[in-house]
């Protein structure tokens, strides 16, 4: 009987622990970028990305060829030449909501949030800090955020004679739609 | 000399336009329709996500940037951005599935969970499911 009440006291606590994390396989992650001779949109919706309400930590995970390009040249090229995703697959974003606090989020309704983390591309690691929008609803959360990274940064070279095709910086556009983490 | 230089110009100008036509062609260049190109593998939805379980490496050699022709149970279907619809298929694993990216599908709503589906896409390789992008539904292989 002792037994079986530790059982559930455990069962308990992890399903609890469990209800506070969010998470999804079908994230959004886009980029694009605009000059007056081309512009050039990579989009990526088979983001796993995992949100724990309690600490406000967030990670994000994606694997550069499951971006797609309208046209297949621009998306060889950007795996091959500059993304280098044979040897290179994953991008990751490992980041805190700092304000935490000036979310509730059992409460429907829109907060905006700074986010401050680590992002891995290309296997270099910087630290970024953005503006984000978290809307808490019934079914779960969305998250959005946009902001600029320069390829450089992350040591991806453009070769001159392209470079004037690509805007210096790149805008990127996240949108997560998040779902509580189901207990098992 | 004069009809040699008129046929050096016009081979030339031939060449030339033959080399933009071909790069046009190539800069516009859409991805192929998967429904249309002949797969290289196919698997099930179960015995896809088992060999990238089990190992990673091998899978990720043999399967990326092929075409595959996956069947399996329809687990969720859920649009992404505007416009693209993901479809998830079961496997043996139940925190692990098979996640495929359509552009464009006509009537997600007629896809329902449970159903058996059978459907081709380009392999990108395994996060925490595995990955198919560019999806197309083969129809009447049930």
């Amino acid at each position: 009987m002792k037994r079986l009440f530790l059982l559930f006291f455990f069962l308990i606590i992890v399903l609890s622990i469990n209800a506070q994390k969010y998470m999804t396989k079908n994230g959004y992650i886009g980029f694009f970028s605009h000059t007056s001779m081309e512009d050039i949109k990579g989009d990526n919706n088979q983001v796993a990305a995992v949100l724990d309400i309690t600490t406000g930590e967030m990670v994000f995970q994606a694997l550069i060829k499951s971006f797609h390009f309208d046209r297949a040249l621009m998306e060889e090229h950007f795996n091959e030449n500059y993304m280098e995703s044979d040897k290179i697959p994953k991008s990751v974003f490992k980041g805190k909501i700092t304000n935490l606090s000036s979310v509730d989020f059992t409460k429907p309704g829109t907060y905006e949030v700074t986010v401050e983390g680590d992002l891995t591309i290309h296997d270099v690691t910087n630290k970024i800090s953005t503006k984000g929008t978290i809307e808490v609803i019934s079914s779960g959360i969305n998250a959005s955020s946009k902001f600029k990274i320069v390829p450089e940064d992350y040591k991806i070279n453009i070769p001159g004679v392209v470079r004037d095709k690509i805007d210096k910086s790149m805008e990127v556009t996240i949108a997560m739609k998040y779902l509580p983490m189901a207990a098992k | 000399m004069k009809l040699y230089i008129k046929i050096t110009l016009f081979v030339v100008l031939f060449i030339a336009i033959a080399g933009i036509w071909y790069a046009l062609h190539m800069f516009n260049l859409q991805h192929p329709d998967t429904a249309k190109v002949k797969p290289d593998f196919i698997v099930s939805a179960t015995a896809l996500q088992k060999e990238f379980e089990d190992n990673e490496t091998a899978a990720s050699a043999r399967y990326i940037k092929k075409i595959l022709e996956v069947t399996g149970n329809i687990v969720s279907v859920t649009p992404a951005d505007s416009a693209h619809t993901n479809i998830s298929l079961k496997t043996g694993s139940d925190l692990s599935s098979v996640i495929c990216t359509f552009k464009s599908i006509n009537d997600p709503s007629k896809f329902k969970t449970g159903e058996e589906i059978t459907l081709r896409g380009e392999c990108s390789g395994f996060l925490m499911d595995v990955l198919l992008n560019n999806c197309a539904v083969i129809p009447n292989k049930k």
